[in-house]
């Protein structure tokens, strides 16, 4: 419906960076996690975004061209975890080393940041879209 | 939210005659006008669910889902009373022609 379409696209990066968002903050609250489920160090998430279908768009100029997005799985880094060396700590191997995660601070707070103004960006699009119809109701009065 | 309030069918039988007057038109803005109600009743529906479902801590409704869909709900009820003032006022405009 017009407008709405927009506003349902500009819905779906919202969520999507929201994930984005969570998964950030998991990884960063994780950094230092040398147990997790399934054994051994905690490992860095990522998101993998895909293109969807937007709601209520079908019968549309161009519906098949407008796309959502959707977050389609959720993987984890295949980096080997960073090994120190630290004999008393209760996780120490053999060899008295440590296994933390592979997750680097610095780049989740990069992510953080890029999931944060693309959810701005979102918002901004969400209001115009807002705008316009209002606009258009504008026009009789 | 396509369907278009034309009331110059209306004016043109007008031009017509006044025998040949028949209330189709008037179904159709009633008709246009109806669908814009019941597109507004539905989305506000939407937007009291998505609160209540936010209120009761459904961990997939985000506080940004809550908002455009009172949004939306705003927007139709814009319309559909935009609608009516158009069509109110075209009535009243057609009633105020002197003869």
């Amino acid at each position: 419906m017009d407008f709405f379409t927009a506003m349902e696209v500009s819905a779906s990066g919202l969520s999507a960076e929201r994930t984005r968002m969570n998964v950030a903050a998991s990884n960063l609250a994780n950094a230092q996690t040398t147990q997790a489920a399934g054994g051994g160090p905690y490992k860095r998430k990522d998101v993998v975004l895909s293109a969807v279908d937007v709601p209520g768009a079908a019968g549309e100029p161009f519906a098949q061209a407008v796309r959502g997005v959707a977050v389609s799985q959720i993987t984890q880094d295949a980096a080997p975890p960073r090994l120190e060396y630290d004999p008393g700590h209760p996780q120490a191997n053999a060899q008295g080393y440590v296994a933390y995660p592979n997750v680097n601070p610095v780049e989740e707070m990069v992510d953080m940041i890029t999931a944060s103004r693309a959810y701005e960006a979102g918002v901004t699009s969400m209001t115009t879209a807002v705008n316009m119809a209002e606009r258009a109701l504008g026009i009789g009065r | 939210m396509s369907a278009p309030v034309t009331l110059s069918p209306m004016i043109d039988q007008l031009q017509l005659g006044s025998s040949e007057l028949q209330p189709k038109t008037e179904t159709d803005v009633a008709a246009s006008f109806g669908k814009a109600l019941a597109d507004a009743r539905g989305l506000e529906k939407q937007a009291t669910d998505a609160a209540e479902r936010f209120a009761n801590g459904d961990p997939s409704m985000g506080i940004h889902e809550v908002i455009i869909a009172t949004e939306k709900a705003s927007i139709a009820v814009r319309y559909a009373t935009t609608l009516k003032n158009k069509a109110v006022e075209a009535y009243r405009e057609l009633m105020n022609t002197q003869v």
